[in-house]
């Protein structure tokens, strides 16, 4: 530590970047697929694909919304409807659970219980019940944040702990990186470390911006979790007038009055909306207390106008229509940050090209994880070189980290491909469909995981990086072989969301099989041919070969 | 805004980043030195080279903002600048001598598009 | 042998005071600017848990930056003082008046 800054910096950056790196892949594969989760999810859901085609009238989409509720839960406190947008066209509806049942007053509800939720075709009003039971898309988005098979309390904690780490290794980071500028255009490939080098900088600066604010943003979607201290200190124990003073809520009365009342119509309260929001400006309606006296129809404008992830709402008496709130409600400047930090992170407001941005930046992230954690192993082998001449092997600590490298780097991206192997193949009328997909994508990485911890050889790098390019590259086929939305029936239907899945995990896949192509080559060749004056940097020794 | 005038300023933003990128990473001397053999230098060459540049970028910057508003367009630019810079650098690396031409075409297109998207926004 | 062991003890403090005294010094300073910006007091947490994650890498990073392990707990402590005092002085935690 008495070296100087730059140096204690690069020893903090390499320790954080390593302890962390295994778990932040998983979090930016998944994050990074996120932002087309539900698009994912519709591909995962070929029964949907009909109703895709056709255009709904918000005002008819929510008449059918509401009919299916008054039919399927007229007890209910609480209606959520989610009207049909660009991302997804189903209609979504939700509903809390009728009153407790006094004589259960004392019972644990588990959590997934409390909601119901149903996913109805927009143009009738009919439950998409023929859709195979999938989590689709968020299954990967939860495990973003939530891992998976533990608490949540827990996966947040470990998630949000990484992500410290990460942030540090980025700003560590900067200060080590002494040559900034000069280095910004600069790649040399097989140069062995030199090259793994050069990913790791140019995967990390040519998207600095983006991996600054995408670690900062994900610590603030949770940080009162993690720093409730601010809070706390002002609000002692109530901590919920913080949330309510914060959002200057419109006060809905709790209690539902149990009186029974008719419910307003609601295309009037539509039209006002769409007067003052533009066209197609509803995305999500909220009914309280539906068909009592003191319901209340709160009308959120659809996510894209804006960054910030909290969308104003017009919030209307539930029995007579009449206007509560008025419509735009600027929030005070910090939670206002707070929502543009969290709509950036989560990028819902993005338009397509926007999120192909994103989705680009998003991968870039993936790659300066993965070529730092290779980078780290190769660096640390140096340290053996003499002993692997003489036959002998490397040390414990590298083994371990060569392993869970090959695990993670190789492994996720199998996972991940599993998992959409796994919705084709897996029976339609299978119980617990949800729960056997997950089970595919866990089976499929500790598979893959055992294996690289057992030999964590260039070979088994080149065969596990093929079989994810195998996977991910035969989607397509397989989508033709087992459902009728291939990529010929999309590409001509209009179904853009389907064909582009089809289309990127395909070039995820020739990618996967280009690098494992890349690992068969013998670098050390290459290396020897170099000629060094070209190479304005000290050439270090080449530790590519594994 | 319609989709052609969308469409238009996207494509300058990216095309803009690309240009402006181009002649940055040729101002140095270590890449202008991929194209032209070791020891040369862009010279006299340079300062423009950097002007050119970042007049580049600038426009990225410009067209950004037309597309996406004051506070978007920030972030959009960022977007293009990334994807402009992967295409350099993986340019110099692999076809270096293809960078001039893909630099001068970009920055035409670029030009135009942007004129074109005026004009389409106009009518 | 010594010397090993005085580099491993080093970095075991300095790792101790980046995580848990980075951790308490950004939490104090979260609670000092909650109860003493002039917004108000939801704003004022607000800013506070959002400065704290700016606080805390800082800190981190400024730990292992210094010349000994002993630096860095005295730093921690000096900058602890200001916002602790501030946190006691208006009660937040022993049920004084808020």
């Amino acid at each position: 530590m008495k070296e100087g800054l730059r140096q204690s910096m690069a020893w903090l950056h390499t320790w954080t970047g390593l302890l962390a790196g295994w778990i932040l892949f998983l979090v930016f594969c998944t994050g990074t697929a996120s932002y087309y989760k539900d698009e994912i999810t519709l591909w995962m859901k070929p029964e949907a694909h009909q109703s895709m085609t056709r255009q709904v009238a918000p005002a008819a989409a929510t008449a059918n919304a509401v009919a299916f509720l008054e039919q399927r839960a007229p007890k209910s406190d609480r209606w959520i409807i989610t009207l049909p947008s660009e991302r997804e066209p189903t209609l979504r509806t939700m509903w809390a659970p009728p009153p407790a049942d006094p004589a259960r007053q004392g019972e644990q509800r588990p959590r997934r219980a409390r909601f119901g939720n149903a996913t109805l075709d927009p143009a009738t009003g009919e439950e998409l019940a023929a859709a195979r039971a999938t989590r689709g898309g968020e299954f990967l988005y939860r495990m973003h944040f939530d891992l998976h098979y533990m608490p949540v309390i827990w996966s947040r904690w470990i998630v949000g702990i990484c992500a410290m780490f990460m942030l540090v290794a980025i700003l560590s980071g900067i200060v080590t990186h002494k040559r900034i500028f000069k280095d910004f255009f600069t790649f040399r490939p097989a140069k062995g470390q030199r090259s793994w080098l050069d990913a790791h900088n140019a995967s990390a600066v040519l998207a600095l911006p983006y991996h600054l604010m995408i670690t900062y943003t994900g610590i603030v979607t949770l940080m009162f979790l993690y720093m409730p201290w601010g809070v706390k200190a002002v609000y002692q124990d109530e901590r919920d007038k913080f949330f309510t003073e914060l959002r200057q809520d419109v006060a809905i009365d709790p209690k539902a009055s149990r009186v029974p009342a008719a419910l307003t119509p609601l295309q009037p309260l539509l039209a006002q909306a769409t007067a003052a929001w533009g066209e197609g400006g509803v995305g999500r309606i909220v009914i309280s207390h539906p068909k009592q006296t003191n319901a209340a129809v709160a009308l959120y404008r659809r996510d894209g106008k804006q960054m910030s992830v909290d969308q104003p709402a017009m919030v209307f008496d539930g029995v007579t229509g009449a206007l509560v709130s008025p419509p735009e409600q600027a929030a005070a400047p910090a939670a206002q940050t707070q929502g543009v930090m969290i709509g950036l992170h989560a990028a819902r407001f993005s338009s397509a090209a926007l999120r192909a941005l994103f989705f680009v930046a998003g991968l870039a992230g993936c790659a300066m994880v993965a070529t730092g954690l290779i980078l780290w192993a190769v660096k640390d082998r140096q340290k053996y070189a003499k002993a692997l001449a003489k036959g002998g092997r490397v040390g414990f600590g590298l083994r371990l980290v060569d392993g869970l490298n090959l695990g993670a780097i190789a492994g996720v991206p199998i996972a991940i491909a599993a998992y959409f192997w796994s919705n084709r193949l897996l029976p339609v009328e299978l119980a617990e469909r949800p729960a056997m997909e997950a089970a595919w994508f866990f089976g499929a990485w500790g598979t893959a995981a055992v294996l690289a911890m057992a030999r964590p050889s260039r070979r088994m790098w080149q065969i596990l990086l093929a079989v994810g390019g195998v996977l991910f590259a035969g989607l397509p086929l397989l989508n033709l072989l087992t459902t009728e939305s291939h990529l010929g029936y999309s590409l001509s239907h209009g179904l853009l969301q389907i064909a582009g899945f089809d289309l990127v995990v395909l070039v995820i896949g020739i990618g996967l099989l280009f690098a494992a192509k890349q690992m068969g080559k013998s670098r050390m060749n290459k290396v020897n041919k170099v000629n060094k004056a070209n190479d304005p940097a000290p050439v270090l020794a080449s530790g590519g070969a594994a | 805004m319609s989709a052609l005038t969308n469409g238009l300023l996207i494509y300058a933003a990216l095309a803009a980043a690309l240009a402006g990128f181009s002649g940055l990473s040729l101002a140095m001397d270590r890449h202008w030195e991929a194209l032209y053999g070791r020891g040369s230098s862009p010279g006299d060459k340079t300062r423009w080279l950097q002007a050119c540049g970042t007049a580049g970028l600038l426009l990225s910057l410009a067209a950004s903002l037309a597309l996406k508003g004051a506070t978007q367009g920030w972030v959009m630019w960022l977007g293009a600048l990334t994807a402009g810079a992967v295409v350099v650098v993986l340019t110099l690396t692999y076809h270096a001598r293809r960078l001039i031409p893909l630099a001068k075409a970009a920055a035409v297109s670029a030009v135009v598009a942007t004129i074109a998207a005026q004009a389409a926004h106009a009518l | 042998m010594a010397s090993t062991i005085r580099y491993r003890a080093g970095v075991l403090s300095r790792t101790v005071a980046a995580i848990a005294g980075g951790y308490g010094l950004s939490a104090l300073i979260a609670a000092a600017l909650a109860l003493t910006l002039p917004t108000t007091r939801a704003e004022a947490a607000m800013t506070g848990t959002l400065t704290a994650f700016v606080v805390y890498p800082v800190a981190v990073m400024w730990v292992f930056a210094c010349a000994s392990a002993l630096r860095a707990w005295i730093g921690l402590l000096l900058a602890s003082l200001l916002p602790g005092a501030v946190v006691l002085a208006l009660g937040a935690f022993t049920g004084g008046a808020a």
